[in-house]
């Protein structure tokens, strides 16, 4: 039988998740700007859940995905354009996925047998600047430094990008959350605690740190690919700038770093102050937003999760906890 | 005694921050969806890069705006028969952040949550003013733009935005034209070209390369240079080597300041050194000082233009900034032709208003501007060369008296 903690956290996942199926339902999605606010932030969630599996569980602090994101954005663009894939096509956004992941499992095995700890955070950060030069002088096939033009007469509605965004969020809050569950989860916290006693117990260390490592590709990938149909402009300096590689990692150290609703939480929470410092005080919102930050940092260094631990969160939402905590209790 | 931190406010800060989120946004939102009959202002809304790498070159263009709308409103307003009064203009702000992404994020914003009538452009093709384009096409907002390179503004072929912008062939012209003027015994032997590796430069840079054949110039020297880059001293003791006597530069005003203060410290100078993008706002010259003497920059208009208004706004510019400016006349302008394109319209329903702009002429301190079918108005590219801390207008000849110096050595300035 489920513990009725377990229960009550379906229970809170089921009627979030359908609040955000209904809300574009009830409000016009063309004038409503929560809805393009929380497209935004099913975005942020997918890569600061796919960077916490690779950082968090797996303990591979990557600063590579902004690269991943760009690549999935342009093998959507290329594809498109050639005629190969059409608008807003899941083929395109699964492709982006997997060539990202491709792409993850190439390098991965060259950085994550070598490197570890910063020496693999910077190899990844490299990863990032040398595909933004490769797309900049990619010529006719990645429109060199101008970029890609996509047919933007091709939009019709936020709606079907908003709902798009929900599934892929949901996929990678999922995808952890069993991941976790599995004997794979399990392997990776033994990696991220102590590789050489990981190693001695017959685990894999480089199969499985290369599996978390693609697998955190996979959604940037694909987080790259809808927000290219978003943009409808693919071009190496919006799509390989490090804001796609360093805002997941903030999101999700804000949250909490290793838990299940952290990036999920640290994404809304700092996706709302920016956007609150940038329309109520626009001319100095980047102070606002930093001094934030800092200040989470300095009070929360272990993310608002950890609040839970100090008893408020816990009392007030010990579902969550329940689930965030998995690990610790393994 | 160390005093403990109290969690439990922080976490209520957060949450409370989460909540006003949702009620600052609808709120916001709601708050100004304005009935036709209390109509009070009309709202127009702009995304500038306040922030980030081209925030230099923003403050000229959010200048011109809120003179613009200074002087309407000190007017009355503007006149929209649809309400039968006047009404005056409030100009909101968003920041672009110099990028893509946050432009796009700043128009949404600006039409959901602002609720603007139409929008003013930003800054730059690739950065501010097609992301502008595409979002406010998405929404069906009148998007009024200036700054952005005509042949990738018209690709996307855009129903619901117009553009006031330049010729690229008559700009890149210019220096040809200059050169043309210069005696048999200066003529410009040795030209180099040095391209910034982006949108715009690639741009630039084909036309240039184009145009030299056709007026019978090589280039010794053509390269890209890396935006932000820090070190040109390659570039540099190249285009020495290779005796380069006049360089055409297109880059970021960082950019061409480090390159300029690289060529002195190298005592590398040419004759003729003409820039693009980089060279043509004050702070160029405050960086530099007397080493940007001589250095020729390209400009959208002048204080010296024979258009009512033109000398009276670079004076209020100068009294402002103690600097002069090449660029608010056509963003003013830009202003003025939306103004008389909503007086025309006589609503502020967004469609009416890009017809009402297509379909007349209007009165400027650019002169008389009339839009052609696909939503374009070209005004000339001015040349203008740096001279004591004030930009002289050089091109177009019949516009101007003042003629062009060539820079002597270093040691001789």
């Amino acid at each position: 039988m489920k513990k009725p903690i377990q229960r009550s956290a379906y229970i809170l996942v089921a009627i979030v998740t359908l609040a955000f199926v209904a809300f574009p339902l009830l409000v016009d999605t063309e004038e409503s700007y929560l809805v393009y606010f929380f497209f935004m932030c099913f975005i942020y969630v997918a890569l600061a859940q796919g960077w916490n599996l690779v950082a968090g569980y797996a303990g591979q602090a990557s600063f590579g995905q902004h690269a991943f994101f760009g690549l999935g954005a342009y093998i959507t663009a290329i594809t498109w354009k050639a005629g190969w894939t059409d608008f807003l096509d899941p083929v395109a956004m699964t492709l982006s996925g997997a060539g990202a992941a491709l792409l993850a499992v190439v390098v991965g095995v060259a950085l994550l047998a070598k490197l570890r700890g910063d020496y693999f955070a910077l190899g990844t950060l490299g990863l990032g600047e040398i595909l933004r030069v490769v797309f900049t002088q990619g010529g006719t096939l990645t429109g060199g430094p101008v970029g890609l033009l996509l047919p933007s007469s091709s939009y019709q509605s936020l709606g079907p990008y908003y709902f798009i965004a929900l599934t892929i969020a949901l996929f990678t809050f999922l995808f952890v959350w069993l991941l976790m569950r599995s004997r794979v989860g399990l392997a990776l916290v033994a990696i991220r605690e102590d590789e050489q006693a990981a190693a001695s117990n017959g685990i894999h260390v480089l199969k499985f740190k290369i599996l978390a490592f693609a697998a955190g590709a996979f959604f940037s990938g694909m987080c790259g690919s809808i927000y290219g149909y978003f943009l409808f402009h693919i071009h190496p300096l919006g799509f390989f700038s490090l804001n796609w590689a360093l805002l997941p990692v903030l999101m999700t150290v804000l949250g909490g770093i290793g838990t299940l609703f952290g990036p999920v939480l640290g994404a809304f929470v700092l996706a709302g102050v920016f956007e609150l410092a940038n329309l109520y005080i626009p001319e100095i919102h980047p102070m606002f937003s930093g001094l934030f930050v800092i200040l989470v940092m300095l009070f929360l260094p272990q993310g608002m999760m950890s609040l839970g631990g100090k008893g408020v969160l816990a009392r007030l939402f010990p579902f969550i906890l329940g689930l965030s905590n998995q690990r610790e209790r393994r | 005694m160390k005093r403990r931190i109290s969690y439990k406010k922080v976490f209520w800060l957060g949450f409370v921050l989460l909540l006003a989120l949702c009620f600052g946004l609808s709120g916001a939102a709601h708050a100004k969806t304005e009935k036709k009959a209390d109509k009070k202002e009309i709202l127009i809304g702009t995304n500038l890069p306040l922030t980030g790498i081209l925030s230099m070159v923003g403050i000229e263009q959010r200048w011109a705006y809120e003179t613009a709308v200074a002087d309407i409103n000190k007017a009355g307003g503007v006149m929209v028969k649809e309400f039968g009064k006047k009404l005056p203009v409030k100009l909101i702000v968003g920041d672009d952040e110099s990028d893509p992404g946050k432009a796009a994020a700043a128009v949404e914003r600006l039409i959901k949550v602002n609720k603007v009538d139409m929008l003013l452009g930003g800054f730059a093709a690739p950065f501010g003013v097609i992301p502008g384009c595409i979002t406010a096409e998405k929404y069906k907002k009148y998007y009024h733009t200036s700054i952005c390179l005509i042949p990738p503004w018209l690709e996307h072929k855009f129903q619901w935005s117009t553009v006031f912008f330049f010729d690229l062939d008559q700009a890149c012209s210019v220096p040809y034209e200059m050169w043309a003027k210069l005696p048999a015994n200066q003529k410009i032997q040795k030209p180099a070209l040095i391209m910034e590796d982006s949108f715009d430069g690639r741009a630039f840079a084909g036309i240039f390369r184009k145009l030299a054949e056709k007026y019978g110039y090589k280039f010794v020297m053509d390269e890209p240079w890396a935006v932000g880059a820090k070190d040109y001293s390659a570039q540099i003791i190249k285009a020495k080597s290779l005796g380069v006597d006049a360089i055409l530069i297109f880059g970021a005003d960082a950019d061409c300041i480090t390159f300029v203060r690289q060529m002195k410290e190298n005592d590398f100078s040419v004759k003729y050194m003409h820039g693009w993008k980089g060279t043509w706002a004050g702070e160029f010259w405050q960086a530099l000082g007397k080493d940007a003497q001589y250095i020729l920059l390209d400009g959208f208009w002048s204080m010296d233009f024979p258009f009512p208004g033109a000398k009276e706004l670079g004076e209020r510019y100068y009294q402002k900034f103690k600097k002069y400016s090449v660029s608010v006349g056509a963003l003013y302008a830009l202003c003025q032709i939306l103004w008389q394109g909503i007086e025309k319209a006589g609503t502020l329903d967004p469609g009416k208003v890009r017809q009402a702009v297509l379909d007349n002429e209007f009165q400027t301190m650019m002169g008389k501007v009339k839009y052609d079918k696909n939503g374009v108005a070209i005004f000339v590219s001015t040349g203008s060369q740096w001279w004591d801390g004030k930009q002289m207008t050089v091109y177009p000849f019949e516009l101007t008296t003042y003629k062009m110096k060539l820079a002597p050595p270093w040691k001789e300035r």
